[in-house]
């Protein structure tokens, strides 16, 4: 066992982090606050995505075959702690880099890789995640959006809700059912956000402007070639994905800059002298650095081609830990920070706040522990 | 960065395991406050197993690997001190080693025994005296821990100092503080979590209670925490990494603890039921190292200065 990066590791971070102080805005931190999924935000994402993609930078843990550069789980990881640390500046395109590449190149048809992969390596494709809806949020395999199939078309009606990006998505990874036997009968759908039927409706929100949104279908016709995977298959895919997505976000990385920043704020102040607030940092840097060697020891897995199992939500639950201590530690010791004084702790602050509930809630991480990873018997339902 | 365990380290567990297999379990009713075996600890002596930092191959996160499997057993083995301190300071140091900190005399001491080393951190130095008779004084039947525990009588005035700074002995002594409570929060897990799912009330195992699972799931978070931070520690032999370990161990001792016996009901409250063995050991390393505000405020000082 080794701890420290390699020195090929380190030289990778460090290219990563030369190109974004030399690439992102002066005024960088001041705009980032507008938020991952704002319109602002969105528009600058194109522009530097496609500035990551020409310098190699946006997905080289990718095959070569598709573009990337064939480098490993460990510098995948790197990559996303380097771009959450600095605020995410890939918008909401982080999501093509973390899953939705990796499932559509393990479950999406030839022509489907055809269309998306090349879109998603230029660096300007947006897309939006269509799971929860009002009466299915962590019972997800309640959905009811249905699609019947009518001739070479689904026809999809439904809602869909707390839906990010949706207000400038390009495509809608979207959930439907397609029969009533439960998680069988959930079908995945590549939705074009133009097409007609499809209305989206922006809800305010305390994360930040454009995040979360209403997604209504009435009468959408999708063709059946948009169909990702089998009927009935969404299930599987998604516990794919989902893997990737709860693993993909640095969170305990970008919660230990905001936490380290904090203390550099109290240090100045003369604050930090104190034992009591020494000590209530020291308690989030625990929880944070916990979570880090819990997620690396699941990039390790993946390194050694293992499979990644209900580990993946124990290492959530830590980040959610660790996120929540460090959220409260800056209100608790440096409230002027989400009153305008830091716009690096508030935009920490506002993504910090919904780790326990995106990509699966933290009560559903500990039963998938509890089940899982301790093999209780399980609840009667 | 590598954290998989190399052939050698997974031989070497697999040697522990077929090795302490005898002592592995113990049967109900016939538990004792502190378990101890004499020829568990010589067989692990001669098998070499609490010598395996200083191979070059090997290393400190073996120690730290091997210190958190035997913390698992029932029988409360000298490993931690013995396996990762004790190569800093003199590798043919009579064991058991007991590590205290200077001017702690009314605390009382894990495996201090006559023969045993006593290795004393001041604030500017390390020194070691060999524990005679008059040094040790019996803490008698009313000892709460499961650890084997006596009292020191006093530092005697002749001691051997040793060539190595105070604070890099509290980061070695902080790592393995959380190697061992890895173990034992391992076992304790394990322990509790077969009785809940076996347990039945209102016609159906108690672990099937949400009130339970959700806090179980905790541990299990925090366990592997405390894990992943003591293997850590051992390996960078950082400060600040060695004060966070111990400080997450220390706070994972606590809040388990309490839920581990919570869990068992009247049961956890028996010496019938083993899993006292491992949680009345957590409960002394909380107070190891001036507790969990001291880690805290070390891990401060060492991350930010």
């Amino acid at each position: 066992m080794n701890f420290e990066w390699t020195e090929e590791q380190a030289a990778f971070r460090g290219k990563l982090v030369d190109f974004l102080e030399a690439n992102l805005p002066e005024d960088w931190e001041e705009f980032s606050k507008h938020g991952p999924a704002s319109p602002a935000l969105t528009e600058f994402a194109r522009g530097f995505c496609r500035k990551l993609a020409e310098n190699g930078m946006l997905f080289p843990h990718w095959p070569k075959e598709i573009g990337g550069e064939g480098l490993g789980p460990w510098e995948q990881q790197i990559l996303a702690e380097v771009m959450w640390e600095y605020g995410e500046p890939r918008g909401g395109q982080y999501m093509n880099v973390n899953w939705i590449g990796p499932t559509m190149l393990k479950y999406g048809t030839e022509a489907q890789k055809a269309r998306y992969l090349p879109q998603i390596a230029s660096g300007e494709m947006l897309w939006c995640q269509g799971f929860s809806e009002p009466n299915s949020g962590s019972d997800l395999a309640s959905l009811r959006t249905r699609a019947e199939l009518e001739g070479d078309h689904y026809r999809v009606n439904g809602q869909k809700i707390w839906t990010s990006y949706a207000g400038l998505a390009d495509t809608c990874f979207l959930l439907t059912r397609t029969s009533d036997d439960r998680k069988k009968g959930i079908t995945i759908l590549l939705v074009p956000m133009d097409t007609p039927g499809i209305t989206v409706r922006q809800i305010p929100s305390l994360i930040g402007e454009g995040d979360i949104h209403e997604v209504f279908f009435d009468d959408v016709m999708v063709p059946v070639t948009q169909r990702f995977g089998e009927e009935g298959q969404a299930w599987e895919i998604i516990g794919y994905s989902l893997t990737n997505e709860r693993l993909g976000i640095p969170r305990y990385h970008l919660a230990r800059e905001a936490l380290d920043r904090a203390v550099g704020i109290l240090k100045e102040s003369g604050d930090f002298a104190r034992e009591t607030v020494k000590a209530e940092a020291a308690r989030c840097a625990a929880l944070c650095e916990a979570a880090r060697t819990a997620i690396y020891a699941i990039v390790q897995k993946r390194v050694d081609g293992g499979t990644i199992g209900p580990e993946s939500s124990s290492a959530r639950f830590a980040t959610v830990q660790a996120e929540r201590a460090v959220c409260e530690f800056v209100v608790e010791y440096v409230p002027e920070a989400l009153a305008g004084q830091s716009a690096f702790l508030q935009m920490h602050h506002q993504r910090g706040i919904v780790a326990g509930i995106a990509s699966g809630a933290a009560e559903i991480q500990l039963n998938i522990i509890a089940s899982d990873v301790l093999q209780l018997p399980r609840e009667p339902r | 960065m590598l954290l998989s365990l190399s052939d050698d380290q997974t031989q070497i567990l697999d040697f522990i395991d077929s090795l302490t297999r005898p002592y592995a379990s113990v049967p109900m009713h016939d538990v004792s406050f502190a378990l101890t075996s004499d020829a568990l600890d010589a067989e692990l002596v001669e098998g070499g197993f609490l010598d395996v930092m200083a191979m070059e191959e090997l290393g400190p996160v073996t120690a730290a690997l091997v210190v958190e499997r035997l913390a698992r057993l029932p029988f409360a083995v000298e490993a931690a001190a013995s396996a990762l301190v004790r190569p800093l300071l003199d590798p043919e140091l009579p064991r058991p080693l007991c590590l205290i900190e200077e001017g702690q005399l009314r605390k009382p001491v894990r495996f201090l025994k006559p023969g045993a080393t006593v290795v004393v951190v001041g604030e500017n130095g390390v020194r070691s005296f060999t524990a005679t008779e008059e040094h040790v004084c019996e803490a008698g039947d009313e000892v709460l821990y499961a650890y084997p525990l006596a009292y020191l009588t006093g530092v005697p005035d002749e001691t051997r100092t040793h060539d190595i700074a105070a604070e890099k002995l509290r980061t070695q002594w902080r790592a393995v503080l959380a190697a061992e409570a890895a173990g034992l929060l391992a076992a304790a897990l394990q322990s509790a979590t077969t009785y809940v799912s076996e347990r039945k009330q209102f016609g159906r195992p108690i672990a099937t209670f949400q009130a339970l699972r959700h806090r179980l799931a905790e541990i299990q978070v925090a366990t592997n925490g405390v894990y992943w931070l003591a293997l850590r520690a051992a390996g960078t032999g950082d400060a600040g990494d060695a004060a966070l370990a111990a400080l997450h161990a220390q706070e994972a001792a606590k809040r388990a603890g309490y839920d581990f016996h919570q869990f068992l009901g009247a049961m956890g409250m028996t010496l019938e039921h083993p899993l006292h063995l491992w949680t009345y050991r957590l409960k002394l390393l909380t107070a190891e190292l001036g507790g969990r505000g001291a880690q805290a405020v070390a891990a401060a000082d060492a991350i930010w200065g």
